[in-house]
Parts: structure tokens; sequence; C-alpha cells
């Protein structure tokens, strides 16, 4: 049997790494919104609503803004692909760190990304925490005890692979800005059409963004209608009864609502396609980003394949 | 019935637009939906389609633009049979706007939704542009352009929908309860658009009042059948008639008339000391009031500010007409005194401060009843929905079954016990959701737009129950007569903050409401003097003058 290093923590280590982390969970929440955006409402209003959403980063010549969607959607989504592919802590950092970049370079507040990171937090952290508890033994990997918990080390393998992981969808997820907040998602969603993707999956991703927001306006107050007549959710069979019928209605609601979205369509003029205006003209420089972001992909799985983790 | 031809109105010669022959349609389950309908509509005709709930006048317009197909008899569109080939040109010369703004709006902002009708038409880009910001400059939106419609107050959202019909210049225009919710502001500017339309117009709407100035025919529905069709005026002189139909929406005129005001001048009144008691008088109540709220504010999550230095005091008994225009606050206010809303200042229930276990408790002291009924009604049957409330006050057995049946009773749905919410009536609905906050024997009701989309025989009905309630109330309404019948005390809202606590008839004699918030009724009361002076000529009696 090998021999496995072994650190014990003190409680009092622990209690500072748990601490330290919640600080800095504390700080980027607030370095990226939170109350802040609150007083900024106050200061500055409501946005000027007459100027396109596109326009309002045009000027700002970012070079994600100025590519043509096409070229933009194949050659992030080939990035993305070979990011996942990353086997290594280290290389996969390199991509999180590009990433990063891509979002500095997109012009658009980090806030926004940085909320994207924060509502993946619940779910990631959970990874960091069950995966070095669970993962099998790896020969000479060191094990780490924490207090009170003498039979169930802590595998510091596991914990690589977790973070590995973390990092790997903090890096795709950032990727998300640059693909999809720097055009209309129309116009997004139009350039997927032209690459293939069929109308009918185009319209439904358009109308479920419109509509997302009318159904939880819905629920928001069919949930108050419940709320104020004393409605408290519990873990028995009331409460599944009462939900069970919330949902039940919700779905005949919006059963209603799809039959008289469509008769609106249909009498302005549907005929299976949503129209535009949108024409799309590629150029040498749109073709030269794409292969610049294939090529670096393409670098960081070589890299990655060719000399793994040089640190760990 | 007392079907009338249209054949009186002259039209030698001219071929109809639409004309209907022995039309009829059946849903899915058998119910018959229109009965041998037969109709000519003309070009220019300014139509007024009414008649009950479910009288089949939204199925009847679903035909006229190709949404429904013709099951039985036939429809004819400027002389020739409607056929499949024919419903694009159809749909895309007739505009038609759906009661729920929601369901026009799919787009992600509102030009895209303002544009989708003209591109449609197959219109180049500038044209379509031209359009776009012309129809938005005309409802007031064009600074908004670029907004989503989420972000949109209901009524931008009914004006936006409207923009996007128009931009498609439609020959024949299509509205289904267009100012359903709507302030007499946003109504008025409804009002102007259609005066200024010279198409073919045809409009659904409960409100007579509404439609007097701007419909000269008036098709009355019953039952899936046309039980009239004349003149406006007809239709307005005719009482019984009306009655026989459930329009009679004379019991309104007694707002209407002219009316001393009555000066009961009421301050805002404090139980409890404050340092800005230089604009509080003296507290002349003997017990402590049921709530208060004393410099009370509350601002969104989003910072957007919903209430501001609100200072209000219900006694028990009051009723008190919350008014004012849309997005005022008035629905802001109501969320706080159920302790959905926790702002900021003094809040007081029965003279005690409210913290938060009494917060928790306020549902069991205020029942509120939403404008839209369908948000609370969710369970199979209404005795569920009934006794959804008092189950949660952990009531059951007889107890439970008394409280229910009682309740029924109250609102006059004895009977309807097992019917499923969702089937019934909007009336029918709405009594329900009072119904379920009345089985909670609250201390306070609140009732936010108790008569939207009701029709005037459902919104008499509501008034009596309302009357014989003998509860502390809170109606929020833009409805004057409501206002006027049901409430002894207004509360006049504007942008978040009381700017009126006074007596009702204050109110109404209040002459500097228009100017503050576009509280603007005298068209209303113009059009219901004028009716009466109809009805009072078809009965021979003496004519009152008209203003």
């Amino acid at each position: 049997m090998t021999a496995h290093p072994e650190i014990h923590i003190p409680l009092t280590t622990l209690a500072s790494i748990i601490g330290g982390l919640a600080v800095l969970f504390v700080l980027f929440y607030w370095s990226i919104g939170g109350k802040r955006a609150k007083r900024d409402s106050f200061r500055t209003g409501d946005p000027d609503w007459s100027v396109p959403t596109i326009d309002a980063y045009a000027d700002r010549s970012s070079f994600f803004h100025q590519w043509d969607p096409r070229i933009k959607i194949v050659s992030l989504f080939l990035y993305c692909f070979m990011v996942v592919s990353l086997q290594s802590l280290c290389w996969s950092t390199v991509a999180f760190t590009i990433s990063l970049l891509a979002v500095v370079a997109c012009n658009i507040p980090f806030a926004r990304a940085g909320k994207r990171l924060l509502a993946m937090a619940g779910f990631l952290s959970m990874f960091l925490l069950v995966v070095p508890f669970t993962s099998p033994l790896q020969s000479s990997e060191t094990l780490i005890y924490l207090p009170g918990l003498p039979g169930f080390p802590f595998h510091t393998a596991g914990f690589f692979v977790a973070l590995l992981i973390v990092v790997k969808a903090c890096a795709i997820a950032l990727m998300m800005e640059p693909l999809l907040g720097t055009a209309p998602l129309a116009v997004t969603l139009q350039s997927l059409s032209r690459l293939g993707l069929p109308d009918s999956i185009g319209q439904m991703v358009l109308l479920s963004h419109r509509y997302i927001f009318v159904f939880v306006n819905e629920i928001t107050r069919m949930y108050r209608g419940m709320r104020v007549r004393g409605f408290v959710p519990g873990t028995n069979m009331a409460t599944m009864s009462a939900m069970g019928n919330f949902f039940g209605m919700l779905f005949v609601r919006s059963f209603d609502r799809t039959q008289r979205v469509y008769d609106a369509m249909l009498s302005r003029g549907y005929a299976g396609q949503f129209p535009s205006f949108v024409r799309f003209a590629t150029t040498q420089k749109d073709w030269a980003k794409g292969a610049l972001w294939i090529m670096m992909g393409l670098f960081l799985l070589f890299i990655d394949r060719m000399y793994g983790n040089p640190f760990f | 019935m007392h079907f009338m031809s249209d054949e009186h109105i002259p039209r030698e010669g001219e071929l109809p637009l639409y004309d209907l022959d022995s039309l009829s349609f059946r849903y899915p389950d058998g119910t018959y939906a229109l009965r041998d309908i037969s109709l000519k509509i003309h070009r220019g005709d300014r139509i007024g389609l009414v008649g009950r709930n479910g009288s089949g006048k939204t199925t009847l317009v679903k035909h006229l633009n190709g949404l429904h197909s013709c099951q039985q008899g036939s429809i004819s569109y400027k002389g020739e049979p409607l056929t499949e080939a024919m419903l694009p040109g159809l749909r895309l010369a007739t505009g038609v706007l759906f009661q729920d703004p929601d369901d026009h709006l799919f787009c992600n902002s509102l030009f895209d939704d303002v544009a989708f009708g003209p591109m449609n038409q197959g219109l180049d880009e500038d044209t379509v542009i031209s359009r776009v910001l012309e129809q938005l400059t005309a409802v007031g939106l064009e600074k908004l352009c670029y907004k989503p419609a989420h972000l949109l107050s209901y009524g931008q959202k009914k004006r936006a929908a409207f923009a996007a019909i128009m931009a498609m210049h439609p020959e024949v225009l299509i509205l289904d309860e267009p100012t359903a919710n709507l302030d007499p502001r946003q109504e008025k500017i409804f009002k102007e658009l259609l005066r200024e339309y010279r198409g073919t117009l045809i409009v659904i709407d409960h409100d007579l009042l509404f439609l007097y100035d701007l419909c000269d025919r008036a098709v009355v529905m019953s039952d899936g059948a046309i039980h009239h069709n004349y003149s406006f005026d007809q239709l307005v002189s005719q009482r019984e008639s009306l009655r026989e139909h459930g329009l009679d929406f004379t019991f309104r005129f007694s707002c209407c008339g002219d009316q001393q005001s009555v000066h009961v001048h009421q301050h805002y009144e404090h139980t409890h000391e404050h340092p800005i008691g230089a604009v509080h008088a003296p507290s002349v109540l003997p017990v402590p009031p049921l709530m208060e709220l004393q410099h009370y504010s509350f601002r969104y999550g989003d910072g957007t500010l919903g209430l501001s230095n609100a200072n209000l005091i219900i006694r028990p008994g009051d009723t008190l007409a919350l008014v004012g225009e849309n997005g005022a606050g008035k629905s802001t206010l109501a969320a706080c005194l159920l302790g959905l809303n926790r702002g900021e200042g003094y809040f007081f229930v029965n003279g005690k401060p409210v913290n938060n276990a009494l917060r928790r408790g306020l549902w069991r002291r205020v029942g509120m009843v939403f404008q839209n009924s369908a948000d609370q009604l969710f369970t199979p049957s209404c005795r569920e929905e009934v006794a959804f409330g008092p189950q949660q006050m952990g009531m059951k057995g007889d107890e439970l079954n008394d409280r229910v049946n009682d309740a029924l009773a109250r609102v006059h749905l004895q009977g309807f016990e097992d019917k499923v919410p969702l089937n019934m009536s909007g009336g029918e609905r709405k009594r329900l959701a009072i119904a379920a906050a009345l089985s909670m024997h609250p201390e306070l009701l609140i009732l936010d737009e108790p008569t939207a989309s009701l029709d005037p025989h459902g919104e008499e009905l509501l008034t009596e129950i309302l009357e014989s309630l003998g509860l502390t109330t809170i109606l929020i309404t833009h409805d004057l007569f409501f206002i006027e019948r049901l409430s002894t005390r207004a509360i006049v809202m504007h942008q978040g903050t009381i700017i009126r606590d006074y007596s009702t008839a204050e109110f109404l004699t209040d002459d500097h409401l228009q100017s503050v918030n576009g509280l603007d009724y005298s068209y209303k009361s113009d059009c219901g003097r004028r009716i009466m002076a109809l009805q009072d000529h078809e009965k021979g009696v003496r004519i009152l003058p008209i203003d």
C-alpha cells in the first residue's frame, strides 16, 4: 500500500480560509454591481432608449462588434470546444485569462459577465466541495484532514480536477459576452439561421427571450396572489398540492397565451418567417479574426497535449 | 330578439367591404359561439360591437381577419367569397388590436414590433423606418423605440401595440377593449387617434361612454347572435333594450350630473408625535386608526421610487378610492399595506408599529383582489379556491365549510362550488376572487380595478355586492362612477406621492386634477349628459340642456 502525504489543518486555519473566501466573494459581488447598481440608477436615471443598444457600444470600436456575426459565432464556438478539451489546469487558466481579456476588449461592462459567473457560483462551488471528498484515491496524492472529519480526507487530486472544470466553465461562460452580447439577439439568430439553424428554432429562441419576462411576471403575480392568502411553502402535502395547482394553472395560461400570440402574429402578416433587413457582408478582416481565434484555440490544445501541466 | 336590419342605412350601389351571410361557428366541444350572423360592413363604417362577456364578439372579429375559418354560412370580402388564398392580403389590410398588449409585442424592441407588420407588407426599409417613427411619435413613445416591451408600463404597452397595428395603415381597424385598465389620460390619447382614423372602425368595448362619440353604428350581440344593428344613438336612447342585453350603463349617470361641492375639509391627521408636525392637523380620532402610514417611502430593487413620503390614515369603516394615472403608485401603496413591499417610514396597525412578525401576519387582516382576477385563481374548483385562505389560517371541517358557503353566498355564487374557475366568465371570476378574500374575514379589503373588462351587467352586480359588504375598503380605480358610488374619501396619487386626501365629493368637483395628473373625466361626463338627453327624448319627457 502506497503511503500518502497527510496534512492536518487546525480549526483556526480552516476558519481563516473560509473567511478569506467569503470576503473575496463579497468583494467580487460588490465590485460587479450589487448595492452600487442601485445608487447608479438614481444618479443616471433611465437609459436613453431612443438609441439602439448595438449603437450604444459601436462608437467604442470593439473588436467583436465589428466582426461579421456568422464568422464570429463559428470561430468562437470552435474556440470554446477546444477550451473544453484542455486537460491541464495551467493552460485552462491561460484560456480563462484570454476570456477575461476578451470581455474587456468587447467594451461591455464587466458587471454583466460577473453576474453570469455569480449565477454559476452555487453550482460550481458544489463541485469544489463535493468532488475533493468523493474522488478516488490517486497514487501519491496529498490528503488533507479537516478538523472534525477524521474519516473523510480532502483529496488534493480531486480538488484539482474540480478546479479544472470550474476554470474551464468560467472561461467559456465569459466568452458568451463577446459571442452573444456584441450583436442584437435578432441579428445573432439571423446569423445562426444563415449558418443552417432551422428558422423555427431561431424564432422559438427569439420568442422565448421575449416571453420569459412575461412568464416570470405571471409567476410573480400568481405567487403574490397565493401569498396574500397566507401561503407559506413547506415540506408537506398541502404545499405540494398548492404548487401542483399553481404550475398546472401556469401551464394552461401559457398555452392560452401561445395561441393568442400566434393569432396576433398571423394578423400582422406572419407567414412562417420573421422579416428582417439585416444584411451581412464578410470582409478579409472578418476571416482574419476568425482564423486568429481558431489558431489560438489550436495553440492552447497543442501546448496542453505536448507539455501538460508544467507546475503540478 | 329585436333584430333590426341595417338596410335603413342608405348604401345603394355600394359594395360592402364585408358581407357575412348566415355565419355560424362552433367550438370543438360543440358549443355555438356564433349563430346565423348576417351583417354587412361598409367602407368608412364606425361600428361599436357590444354585448355581454361571452356573447361572441371576439369570435366574430376573428372571422373578419381570417383567424377563424368559415364553418357554416359565408363571408365575402370586397364582393368576393373569402378563400384561403385571400387570407394573407386580408390580414395585412385588417388591423386587429387584441386585449392583452403583451400578445402583440413579441419582438425584442418596440422598433422591431412596430416594423413587423409593414415589413410583412413588403415595404422598403426607408418606408418602414418612417412609418415606425411616425406611429411611435403619434402614441408618444418615440423616445422608447429601442426599449424591450417588458420594460414598459401597461399603458405604454397598449399604445405600442396600437402603433404596431397603425403602422400597417390598415383599411379596417378592429379594436378589442382598447382602453381597458387605462387611466383617463391614456384613454384620451386613444380617443384622439381614433377620431383621426379615416378607415373602417370596429370597436369592441363595454364602455359605451367611450364609444358614443367614436361610433355611429352599434351592433349588439347576445348568445352568439346579432340582436340589434342600428345607429349608436338608437342604442343608447333605448334603456329597456340596453338592460335586456346587460348593457345598461345609465346607473352610472348619478355621478355625472351637476353636483354641489360638499366642503368636508379633511387634512392629514397624525396620531403619533413626529418632527414634521407642521403639516399635520391635530389628531381627532378617539381610537387608533386601522392603519396608518407616516412619511412612508418604498423603492423597488432597481432603485425606482415607487412610493414617496406617503401619509395615510385608514379608519375602521372607511371606504377609500385610490386614484391616479397609470404608474402613479396605487398598486405599490396597496402592496405596502399588505406587507408585500417593505418600505421606509412609519407604519402602524391599530396603533402598533409594524414589526416583522406583524408584517408577516398582515395577510390575516388585509384582503386583496387583484386587477386581473386570474392571477389569484389557481385551483381546479371554486370551493378549493375560496377555502385556500381559511386553510392557511388553520381552519378545517364545518368551520371551513361555513366560511366557504358564506363567502360564495355573499358574492351570489351559490351553486358554483364545483365549477372550474378557468371556465367562468370574467365577472364570475372577479366575484370568486372577492369571495376568496372575504372568506378570510379581512378587516380591510383592497380591490384593484374591480370593474376592468366587465360588461355593464357585471359591473352593476359587482357594485351591489361591494355596497353590501360593509367593510373597510380601498378601491383602486379610474372609474368615476365607482369612486362616487362606493367611496366616501378619495386619495389622489401622482408619481408615487399622495397629492390629495379629501372627501369624494370634493374630488368630484376638483377642477385642478386634470392639470395635475390628467384625470380628465369631463369627456365622459359630457357623453353621459348627451345620452341622458337622448333617453329623455325617447321617453318624451323634458330634455336636459347639453353643455
